[in-house]
């Protein structure tokens, strides 16, 4: 296939639709910006969940040897085996929960190491005398009730308990947090959902344009034997542009955002919630589900030329 | 070369066919005029030989294939056996007449060694050598149609296609482009031309193919235009 003319039809068709390309441009590149930005809250979102808990989790910290709670619970020092069997029956028996999990000392101190490790913070986990041990992190049990609302019986039941150091409850907050995030979240999506489709509409008109600025080149290919493919594809590779363009736009402003917005904005005024990182972003950008937005701009632009242009230059 | 079997054409909505169970047979080199009065089919039987259109009933047959059930990808493969021609030229306006001629190998995925060998031929064969850097619009009305002919010739087709190619011309200019049309002709290539023209039917004598209300009344080896209208 020659592809010189391709290329030249490429090239006059981007300089005569530029005005069109642009539209299309613009709205894939913000478009692309609110469904990647709605892809990090979501990814947000599983990060506060995975460190945190949910809204329908609490935490029952165990006594350790020196607890730093100095609760009357803890005067015999480290929960004993009864002990740890007294809670776990009140746990069982509670109508409150649905479940429960342990979780060691060893797994715990884990997966606060690893926390503050994602936010830079692990200096307390190192060094040669460090303040943050396993054998000072206390085992914990992780209690999923079965409503937010209802954990006051399990909660007093609790508290009482020897071998109970610290109950977090942080269903209120925790609510409060992801009931933002489940806002931005849907209304990015939501926002870029409407976009998408105006670009969608967009990528249509400018076909459609371009289509009826060259019909006549096109009736001649299609007499002298042109095949589809080679027809189409300058209205495809004018797509691919568009797109390639809009995704690199709105990949910067992605990286730009992850940049000032998480790590040099809220991840220093919001310390208690560990942030999206740099992982997450490639995920933004090239995950398949949901798609990242280097898959979303090429199919929205790639997808509605190839069922138009199959229409214009049908054979 | 090509073959009507019973072909009928029915277009959407009511009234008459525009072809009638149509059954004609044109062999290779010939030379055919297609005439008939406005409505009487003969663009209809042209554009189910380039398979622009489907029969309704019957079969078409185009060099050697039945082409009414051919896939739509092989069409293309098709369209490169025939060259076709109209009254209005169709040329590309912001192409020189050697770009114009070009066009029709480039699309086809033509080397540009084979391009820059060919179409030069081509257009002293038509008689334009030496305008081959002029502009569509630098160029008289039968010049014009002599660059729509190159066009539809460069590819060398098995069948040319000509519909009312001297339409717009002058009777002088017309003669020329019949000449031209015989030589391509002479090369063992198929001519099937549309006309309303008498004077170059009666002039030219060639096969006529004459259609009324989509119905062949007439088909003569050796014919005149028959109708004065």
């Amino acid at each position: 296939m020659q592809l010189r003319y391709v290329f030249t039809e490429l090239r006059t068709g981007l300089r005569r639709n530029l005005s069109m390309h642009l539209a299309v441009i613009l709205t894939l590149f913000v478009s692309l910006s609110l469904a990647g930005i709605g892809i990090l809250v979501q990814r947000e979102a599983t990060v506060a969940r995975d460190s945190l808990g949910d809204e329908l989790k609490i935490l029952v910290n165990l006594c350790t040897d020196d607890d730093p709670s100095h609760s009357p619970n803890c005067a015999s020092g480290e929960v004993t085996a009864d002990q740890r069997q007294r809670i776990e029956k009140e746990i069982e028996d509670s109508d409150e929960v649905a479940s429960s999990t342990f979780q060691s000392k060893e797994e715990g101190y884990q997966r606060a190491y690893d926390q503050a490790k994602r936010s830079n913070t692990q200096a307390a986990f190192e060094g040669p005398d460090p303040v943050v041990t396993v054998e000072r992190w206390p085992a914990a049990y992780w209690v999923t009730l079965k409503t937010p609302e209802h954990a006051d019986g399990i909660i007093s039941a609790l508290e009482g308990l020897d071998g109970v150091s610290v109950i977090k409850d942080q269903r209120k907050a925790l609510g409060q947090i992801f009931g933002i995030m489940t806002v931005l979240k849907y209304g990015s999506w939501i926002g870029a959902g409407f976009l998408l489709f105006a670009a969608l509409l967009q990528v249509t008109n400018t076909i459609r344009l371009a289509a009826l600025a060259r019909r006549r080149e096109i009736a001649i290919m299609r007499l002298v034997g042109a095949s589809t493919l080679y027809i189409a594809l300058p209205f495809l590779l004018e797509a691919l542009v568009a797109a390639i363009v809009g995704v690199a736009l709105a990949a910067g402003v992605l990286a730009a955002f992850q940049h000032w917005g998480v790590e040099k904005a809220l991840a220093d005024h919001v310390e208690f919630l560990p942030w999206v990182d740099w992982g997450d972003y490639t995920q933004a950008l090239f995950g398949l589900f949901p798609p990242g937005i280097v898959l979303l701009g090429p199919a929205l632009t790639l997808i509605p030329t190839l069922l138009l242009t199959r229409k214009y230059v049908k054979v | 070369m090509i073959r009507f079997e019973k072909v009928t054409k029915r277009y959407p909505g009511p009234g008459r066919p525009a072809l009638d169970q149509v059954t004609l047979d044109i062999d290779k080199g010939e030379f055919v005029y297609l005439v008939g009065t406005s409505g009487s089919g003969k663009s209809t039987a042209l554009r189910l030989v380039l398979r622009e259109l489907r029969p309704t009933t019957g079969r078409v047959h185009v060099a050697g294939k039945e082409i009414n059930r051919m896939a739509g990808w092989k069409v293309p493969r098709l369209r490169r056996e025939i060259g076709t021609v109209f009254q209005d030229f169709r040329l590309l306006p912001n192409k020189t007449v050697t770009e114009n001629v070009a066009f029709a190998q480039q699309v086809i995925g033509k080397s540009r060694r084979d391009i820059a060998k060919v179409v030069p031929e081509t257009l002293e064969l038509v008689g334009l050598k030496d305008k081959g850097d002029r502009m569509p619009d630098e160029l008289s009305g039968g010049e014009q149609q002599r660059v729509a002919i190159a066009r539809a010739f460069v590819n060398r087709p098995m069948i040319l296609i000509a519909d009312e190619p001297t339409g717009n011309l002058d009777p002088q200019t017309s003669v020329g482009i019949m000449n031209l049309l015989g030589d391509i002709n002479a090369t063992g290539t198929t001519v099937v031309m549309a006309t309303h023209d008498h004077g170059i039917v009666d002039q030219f004598t060639k096969r006529v193919i004459e259609l009324d209300h989509g119905k062949v009344v007439r088909d003569e080896a050796s014919g005149s235009y028959g109708f004065q209208h």
